[in-house]
Order: structure tokens, then sequence, then C-alpha cells
């Protein structure tokens, strides 16, 4: 057999490999060692580069406009993840009981999270909450008066995580999965000893069921730090950037000014600060994650 | 060894991918035009498809459609493929494809485009070079000397000269017993008049955040008789005159004329002219170029009528305070891979009888004297159009500086709406907001 077929049928794997390894080169590790790299300069899109600093990194920090995006990204994530694994357990065990018409809740609570990271949906949500929209409206029918959604930034905020909080049907249909796990012989022997369903919920139901909330907390979490559609159509970052979050103010940097440098370095420190709230979360998950096969 | 191969190849590649990011050239690798003027004739042509785009409203996106069909009935092989949208978030857009090179043969492009994206001249072709089709006779040598780029090419044919004026809601006027005002204080009388007879939701003008800050300039200009940002891009008024400029504001709030930002925001964030308050005459004035009343007139009401307002007398002593620029530009990127035949586009738009009649006055009264005096004969100038052009020439206005349009200042999150939004919601009195507008010009002009 000659060397080169010889090095093709022992390497063979990785022929069938390339394919995702070019993409993956291309499209992600090419893409992020670049912004890491112009992260540490002065680079503009039109004007190009002139030195290099750490300016951009010290900035995220020291310039208000900055801290202002990082802490509205924490409200938002720390508003939006709780309220949607909440909502989805809750819907999800109510829809783990045989009732009537299960199967038409089930996928009526589902639609919202095909639907919802439309940009429709997006200008949706704007009708329904400007102050002459279908909410103000409802309000209005009971004499009562609406907050201005929209024009307040108290609300703006609150009304951009409803949005994502609406679409919890995705994290209910994985919680429903893990509900139909848990075994049914021990809620009978939990019953047969007294306890009531609170009790069956929070000292069965939701032991067994940890690993898939640790689960749905991580990705959500990721998914509520890079949230953009919401803010960006809905109130362009506004009123008085209280809904401006870090994947705004990166677009605006980037898209807007041109400033690369900038939009990578704050694109990595949102990195970082995910990272580090996922390590935390994986680092936690052993003093409440409860696996079976690991008798714990 | 296999696996010692596989690293040292992973490693280059990382290597490699981070050097990669080392050059310093911003603009892409643009093919390069050819420097010697077009010699071929307008009747010779390649078989070709190119690409055109614009921003406007429905009116205008119809006018040119039929426009660019026409074009192509008469040179049959030239196709065009068109792509055209409102102009929010468009420029945007734009930007990376010319600086991916992958913009249209034909673009229509700002005045202020041409210092943000050509300024090393590399963007957009030297339409002197297609002087052979394009008749440049047809314009003010001095005119077509502003739309020159850095190294003093020709980036881009002017359309229109506009300027902002203000147009009134007739019927909502009539409705509060006044007439439409043509003064300062008959403005300021109005806000009052509209809460006492109309109710707290009627106001006599809606101006958003950018609005805002050119109605300041024009009464800055006013006081001074300066442009607010000179020729050679220097900011010559003081931070004290910009408190002046934003408390000139306030009282416009402060008297019922324009509704809050807060206000405005609780509408929805929609551009006026799809906004149902506009539509139904609760917002009766409009402050906005000459060249663009349609998209308004169109959108407004039943019954409801737009006239032109004109300008504003009483806002200072010393000018009128009005300014114009070119309005937009068709430019041709210097990627066109076919530059003859978007030549050939432009000049039909812009100096053919057939195209100019279709377009008719939709990009405003055109800078093209061909243009104009085809449509003057064939009375196809828009009525509303031409008489808010006269109101903004007669005004005898100045220069207006595309760095005025920066990017550090226009658009969401910049400089003007932030501080803007942080007046109007009392976040930050006149004096922190003139501060904060005083070092934004700081970074952006040239004092």
């Amino acid at each position: 057999m000659s060397k080169f077929k010889k090095f093709a049928k022992n390497n063979i794997g990785f022929f069938f490999c390339l394919p995702w390894l070019i993409g993956f080169l291309v499209f992600k590790l090419y893409p992020f060692c670049s912004s890491l790299f112009y992260s540490f300069t002065d680079y503009n899109l039109f004007k190009g580069m002139t030195q290099f600093t750490l300016k951009n990194y010290i900035n995220v920090f020291a310039n208000d406009t900055e801290r202002t995006a990082l802490l509205v990204t924490f409200k938002y994530a720390f508003m939006t993840v709780p309220l949607k694994l909440v909502f989805a357990l809750f819907i999800a065990y109510i829809l783990n009981f045989k009732i009537k018409g299960v199967n038409f809740f089930r996928t009526a609570y589902y639609i919202p999270s095909i639907l919802g990271g439309s940009v429709a949906i997006a200008v949706l949500w704007k009708a329904l909450f400007k102050d002459d929209g279908v909410i103000h409206t409802l309000f209005a029918l009971f004499g009562a008066s609406s907050p201005s959604f929209l024009s307040d930034p108290g609300w703006a905020l609150f009304i951009i995580c409803l949005l994502r909080v609406w679409q919890f049907g995705s994290a209910m249909v994985i919680f429903l999965a893990a509900l139909k796990g848990v075994p049914n012989d021990l809620y009978e022997a939990a019953s047969i000893d007294g306890a009531g369903k609170w009790k069956q919920f929070f000292s069965i139901t939701v032991p067994l069921i940890t690993p898939v909330i640790f689960y749905n907390l991580v990705t959500q979490l990721v998914q509520a730090f890079q949230e953009f559609n919401g803010p960006f159509i809905i109130t362009q970052g506004g009123p008085l950037n209280s809904t401006t979050l870090m994947s705004l103010l990166i677009y605006n940097n980037a898209f807007k000014i041109y400033d690369m440098g900038k939009a990578s370095a704050q694109a990595w420190v949102l990195f970082v600060i995910l990272m580090i709230f996922t390590l935390i979360a994986f680092w936690s998950q052993k003093h409440w994650v409860y696996y079976q096969d690991e008798g714990r | 060894m296999k696996k010692g191969l596989f690293g040292s190849v992973m490693t280059s590649v990382l290597a490699a991918s981070m050097l990669a990011g080392c050059s310093s050239a911003a603009a892409p690798a643009a093919t390069a035009a050819a420097a010697s003027v077009d010699s071929k004739s307008a009747s010779e042509y390649d078989t070709c498809t190119i690409r055109f785009d614009w921003w406007g409203g429905d009116t205008r996106h119809a006018a040119t459609q039929k426009a660019v069909d026409a074009f192509m009935k008469k040179y049959p092989g030239i196709t065009v493929e068109v792509n055209f949208g409102a102009w929010t978030d468009w420029e945007t857009a734009r930007a990376l494809e010319y600086q991916s090179g992958t913009g249209s043969d034909l673009t229509q492009i700002n005045y202020s485009w041409i210092s943000d994206y050509d300024a090393d001249g590399n963007t957009f072709l030297d339409l002197n070079t297609e002087s052979s089709i394009i008749d440049l006779t047809q314009y003010d040598s001095t005119l077509l000397k502003t739309c020159e780029d850095s190294k003093g090419q020709l980036a881009g044919i002017p359309l229109a000269v506009t300027g902002r004026t203000f147009y009134w809601n007739k019927t909502t006027f009539t409705k509060a017993g006044i007439s439409t005002p043509t003064s300062l204080d008959e403005l300021l009388a109005a806000g009052k008049t509209f809460k006492e007879k109309l109710g707290d939701d009627y106001y006599p003008l809606e101006l958003g955040e950018y609005d805002r800050m050119l109605l300041v300039s024009f009464y800055l200009q006013a006081q001074t008789g300066e442009p607010i940002i000179d020729a050679s891009g220097k900011l010559t008024v003081t931070q004290d005159q910009l408190k002046d400029g934003l408390d000139f504001i306030q009282k416009l709030e402060d008297n019922h004329v324009i509704p809050t930002l807060a206000t405005i925001a609780g509408d929805g964030n929609v551009t006026l002219n799809e906004n149902p308050k506009f539509i139904d005459g609760h917002y009766a004035g409009v402050f906005e170029w000459d060249s663009a009343p349609a998209k308004y007139i169109k959108n407004l009401g039943e019954g409801q009528e737009l006239v032109v307002g004109g300008e504003l007398k009483g806002l200072g002593d010393k000018a009128t305070g009005v300014s114009d620029k070119v309005s937009m530009l068709f430019a041709i990127t210097k990627t066109s891979e076919h530059p003859h035949e978007a030549a050939m586009l432009l000049n039909y738009l812009v100096n053919d009888e057939e195209g100019v009649t279709i377009l008719g006055s939709e990009r405003g009264i055109p800078s093209s004297k061909a243009a104009y005096d085809i449509l003057d004969k064939a009375g196809k100038i828009d009525k509303t159009v031409a008489a808010a052009h006269k109101a903004v020439m007669d005004a005898d206005p100045m220069s207006f500086s595309p760095l005025f349009d920066n990017a550090k200042l226009k658009g969401t999150s910049a400089a003007y709406t932030t501080i803007f939004d942080a007046v109007s919601y009392g976040k930050q009195s006149t004096e922190e907001g003139a501060k904060a507008l005083y070092q934004a010009y700081m970074e952006v002009c040239k004092n």
C-alpha cells in the first residue's frame, strides 16, 4: 500500500471532520481570534488602526455608558431567567397531569417560543404596549390608567423581559420531559406517608429534576446575556439607555460608529462575564444538583 | 507523531489568524477603476446586470422603479436589480457594503457619506471619468465642487439642494381657530391655544432628537449670523450659546408647542409620517427637508391638509438661521464592474427627459438645469416641494457641514439622542446638557 493510501486509511476520521473543521476555523475561530486582537487596538472600520491600547477595556468599567449597559444587562438577565424558569416549571407541572385538552395547551404554550424571536413579534409587542396600544385600552376598559410602558425607564426594561419570559415554551417542554421521568411509585410512597402535594413537589419532584433545571438555567442565562432583538426593535435602547443591553451597545459601536476595537473589547468582556457566571453555576451544581447515577 | 503534526497545523492556523488582523488599511481591495475618461458613447454598452439602491418613502420607490423599468426598455441588455427601503438603518447596511466592496453599482448616498466613507477616495468612482456619459455641464461648478472627496475627485452627482422648513396641518390649526404660525411668537402662542381649545394631546409641532438639534442650530445661527459648524469644520458657538439653544427647546416643551420625548417614546418610536397622532392631526406640524413632504402628505388622514409654513421669523436678529445642503447624490462605487452602464443609468435619471419626467421632484427640486427645465415645462414640479424649496432659498441659507451628521453625534445612542433625552426627561439640566453637547462637538469638530 502506498504511503499516501496508508496515511489516508489511518486518518480517515480526520478527513470526515474536515468540512466542519474548516467551517469552525473560518467562521468561529478566526473571528474569535481577530476580535481579541482588535480589542487591543483603536481599529476603525473606515479609518484603520493606528495604535495598540488598553483603553477599550478600561473604558468598559470607567465609562458611564458602558457601565450602565453592563448593569442593565445584569438586571435584564437576573429578572428574565428566574421568571422564565419559574413559569416554565409551573406550567409544565400542571400540564403533566392528565387533564382534558392537555395536548392543545402544550401546543399553545409552546407556540410563543417558536414565534418569539422574530422581528414581527417584537413589532407587535411595541404595538401592544405603546400609549394608545391594546394594553392601554384594556386598562381603560376597567377604568384604570396604565403606565407609559415604552417611555418610562422603569417599565421599558420590564416589557423587554416580558417578551422573553412569554417565550417559556421551550424550557417548559424540557421540564415536561423531565417530569415524566420521575417515577410514580415515589409519589405513591410519599402519599402513603402522608405527604401533601407541595411537600411532594419540593421533596421529590424538584430534587429529581435538578439536572434539567441546571441545564435550563445555563442555556437561558447565555441567551439572556445575548439578547438583542427586543431592545433593538421595541425601544432602540431607550428611554434614557434603560434598555441598552451590552449586545446593543456592541452593535452600535461596531456598526454605527465603526469602532471595531471598542466593540471587540466590549464583546470579550461580555464573554468573560458570561463565562464566570457559567463557571459559578457549574461549581455550584455539586451543592444542589442531584444526579441519580452518581448516587446523590 | 500524528498528534504532533495535527497540533502543529492547528498552532500555525491560530498564529496566522492572529497576524491576519495586522493590516492597518481600512479599505477593501477595491479594483482600480479606469483613471482615464470613459471613451465609449451611450449607444455602446455591454449586456450586463447592474445593481442600484436608494432609500425613501413609498412614492419615491414607485417613481424610481418606474424610471428603472423605462431605462431597461430603452436599453435592452442592461438589467437593473434594485434595492430600496426606508431611511432607518439604511446607512448601516450600505456602509458595510462599501467597506466590503459589495456595494451596488449605482448608489444613492447622503452628503456626509463622502467624508465618512470616501475619505481616502477609494469608495466612489471619480465621475469626471464618466463625463462623456454624464452631462456635468448641467450643474453649477460651485455645487459640483462641494461633492468632491479629499483627493478632488467628483464622488457623486448632487440631486438637489435642500433645507429644513416647517409644514403645518392647516386643518388642525383651523380647528383650533388660529392661522398657521409664521413667527416664533405665533408658534409659542399656538401651543397655549392648542392645549386650551383642543386638549392636552394636541401639539402644533413634533420634534425628535435630531430635529431638535437642527432647530437649535437654526436658532443659534440666527443669533450669530454664522453656520454652527463652519466650512473648515470648526464649531462656532460656545457652551453658553448651546445652553441657550437647549433652553429654547425647553421653552417649546414648557409652552406645549412640542410633546416631550417621553410622549414620543410612548407613541412607539415610529417615524412621524407613520405615527397615528400625526395622521389624525394631533401633531399638527412637521420640521422636515423641503424635498420630503410627499410621505407626510400621502399618509395624512382624510380631510387633513398639509401646507408649507416656510421659515419662522424671530429666531434671531442677525440671520434667518436657515441652512441648506446637498440633499443626496448618486454615486458609482469604485468596485463596479460596469461603471459605463451605471453612468448611463445615472444620466438617464438626472438629465434624460424620459427619466426625469418619470421621477419628477421625488428627490427635491433637481439641481440639473436640464431636469429643472424639463419638469418646469411639463408642469411636473410638485407644488408643495417647489413652495418649500422657495421658502428655504428665500431665507438666504447658510452652508451645512457634514460634520453635523457625524455618527458620534447623530443616531440612536449618539450624543444628540442621549443629551436631548436626558434634558427632556429632566435627568439633566440644560447646563449639564450643553456641557455634554459641547464635549461631543469637540470630539468631532476641528477646533
